[in-house]
């Protein structure tokens, strides 16, 4: 499995690195798992409830890819400040070593 | 009540230093008493439940985010079987094979290994793949309704839809009235409204529940893993090396819970929806045109479930000295959450008694909670309640209220908002 780095940018513009995390399951969990302000995951990853909001940047949205159509709901329903093209739920993207370097700015809760 | 009326006159004629939440009258139409709350005594005390009733949106949230100053185990220990646990406990352990100990209504970090489980049974996308299953349950009753032109939909819909598909997702067989029984013992324990003789009861209810699910446990635990969720847990291997599987207290109150959170609070969403569109011919009109375009539909639910949330409101129990909405809340202060109040919270949602299917911020209600304890079934109720709307309003036209609107009475509990009867009539759609 390989390693890799992801940063979340917060609200206040301060930066969280997540430097030699291994590339495995979602971005939402690495997040959570060290306590990134604004990535909440209530549903626990379900899908459901569009807390743990994330914009992509223009240079990684390819890489990122699209949201999935129930993502795309999830997202016109629960979240504020829905910006289709950027927006993301971090639990539907998994890592892996095509996301190294990864940049995400956490969206308001 | 569902009315089309607005908050700030709703408020006139209660008096909070009299009024408690534990009146009938109250417990039915309680938009008026949380509305004076909000704007005189937003952290209320109800001497006659001994509990602070918390009614703004923000401080809900300040709650519901913070599981350690506001313990969930300890806020529903103090609830449960209120004024009768030592003899509740005592049937339980004498006739159904033991007083299980909740795995749900806990706190971190015991919480956490248990919801971690559950997160993953029932995302969105797993819930997809439920719909057209769900879509035969719903055509099926909608048909049987149909055929007699009248039925009173919380017993004939509602709670046949959830149940049926609960225990098909379990992999048990029982017919709705047994488990319609069984839930509303079980809710009865947190409603503090219920005598010794409903106590008495319900705990007969509760232990011929936790007997069929211990015989159902016992058979899965003898035999290899099969396509239910009972088997799921019964087999689950779980990410923590001390106990790498699901205790037995885990597994009964899992499934208790799984059998009853999964009905009575969608068949009292259920039940409202009708009422809605018995009500309001507007808004069933508006969705009638609209019934391909799942994002209308998908904003009915919503809207359905922030004007009137079928919970009423979970307990918590303050671990410390603390202050809420500027209120100091002693150690050992036993809360009540209103989720309908907060979601009735003008400083949330503009003209909250306006059934508004277009709001910016519709999802940001509290009727599914938030933070660690936020309802793990949401995905699977809004699915239950959109395909509910599909098929009702595709088949059926005219439904009416087959009594009068003032008669209509409510479920005497704390723990929900659950029209406890609704006889309607209606025709097929031509």
């Amino acid at each position: 499995m390989s390693i890799i780095s992801v940063t979340f940018v917060q609200k206040d513009g301060s930066e969280r690195l997540l430097a030699g995390i291994p590339a495995t399951g979602t971005l939402m969990e690495a997040g959570r798992s060290v306590g990134v302000d604004g990535i909440l995951a209530d549903c626990g990853g379900a899908c459901d409830c569009g807390t743990c909001h994330v914009y992509v940047p223009p240079e990684w949205t390819k890489r990122v890819g699209p949201p999935n159509d129930i993502e795309t709901d999830t997202l016109d329903l629960m979240v504020q400040n829905f910006e289709p093209g950027r927006s993301r739920l971090s639990c539907q993207i998994r890592l892996s070593s095509e996301l190294d370097g990864l940049r995400v700015t956490v969206a308001t809760t | 009540m569902i009315q089309n009326n607005s908050t700030e006159a709703s408020a006139d004629g209660i008096d909070l230093s009299t009024a408690s939440l534990a009146d009938p009258e109250i417990l039915a139409h309680p938009n008026a008493f949380y509305a004076a709350m909000r704007k005189d005594d937003a952290v209320h005390y109800d001497k006659n439940l001994d509990m602070y009733l918390i009614s703004r949106y923000e401080d809900l949230q300040t709650v519901l985010r913070d599981p350690i100053t506001f313990s969930v185990k300890k806020g529903f220990a103090e609830q449960y079987a209120k004024g009768f646990l030592k003899e509740y406990k005592e049937i339980l352990e004498r006739d159904g094979g033991g007083f299980f100990v909740n795995a749900i209504m806990t706190d971190p970090p015991e919480h956490t290994r248990v919801r971690r489980l559950l997160d993953s049974a029932f995302t969105a996308h797993r819930v997809k793949t439920l719909q057209p299953e769900i879509t035969n349950i719903a055509v099926d009753l909608v048909e049987k309704l149909l055929a007699k032109g009248e039925g009173e939909v919380f017993s004939e819909f509602a709670m046949p839809m959830t149940s049926r598909i609960i225990c098909k997702q379990l992999g048990v067989d029982l017919p709705s009235a047994t488990v319609q029984r069984w839930a509303l013992a079980l809710t009865q324990q947190i409603s503090r409204m219920q005598s010794r003789e409903d106590m008495l009861r319900a705990a007969k209810d509760v232990c011929d529940l936790q007997n069929f699910l211990l015989a159902e446990i016992k058979d899965r635990q003898n035999s290899p893993p099969r396509e239910d969720m009972i088997s799921d847990l019964v087999h689950a291997r779980l990410d923590d090396a001390d106990q790498p599987t699901l205790g037995l207290d885990e597994l009964v109150t899992l499934g208790v819970a799984l059998l009853v959170a999964g009905n009575e609070t969608t068949a009292t969403a259920l039940t409202t929806m009708f009422y809605i569109f018995a009500t309001r011919p507007d808004i069933a009109a508006t969705l009638r045109a609209s019934l391909d375009d799942d994002r209308v539909v998908t904003r009915f639910v919503e809207e359905l479930l922030r004007f009137d949330p079928p919970v009423r409101g979970i307990t918590r129990m303050t671990t410390k000295d603390v202050e809420v909405g500027g209120v100091a809340l002693p150690k050992g202060a036993h809360l009540l959450l209103l989720y309908a109040s907060a979601n009735d919270d003008d400083s949330e949602f503009d003209s909250p008694r306006e059934f508004d299917m277009n709001r910016p911020n519709i999802g940001r209600h509290v009727s599914f909670g938030a933070g660690i304890h936020r309802c793990v079934g949401a995905a699977l109720a809004r699915m239950e309640l959109k395909v509910a709307v599909r098929e009702v309003l595709s088949r059926m036209d005219n439904i009416q209220l087959a009594i009068p609107n003032d008669e209509i009475t409510y479920l005497p509990t704390v723990a929900t908002h659950t029209i406890a009867r609704l006889p309607l009539t209606f025709t097929r759609r031509g």
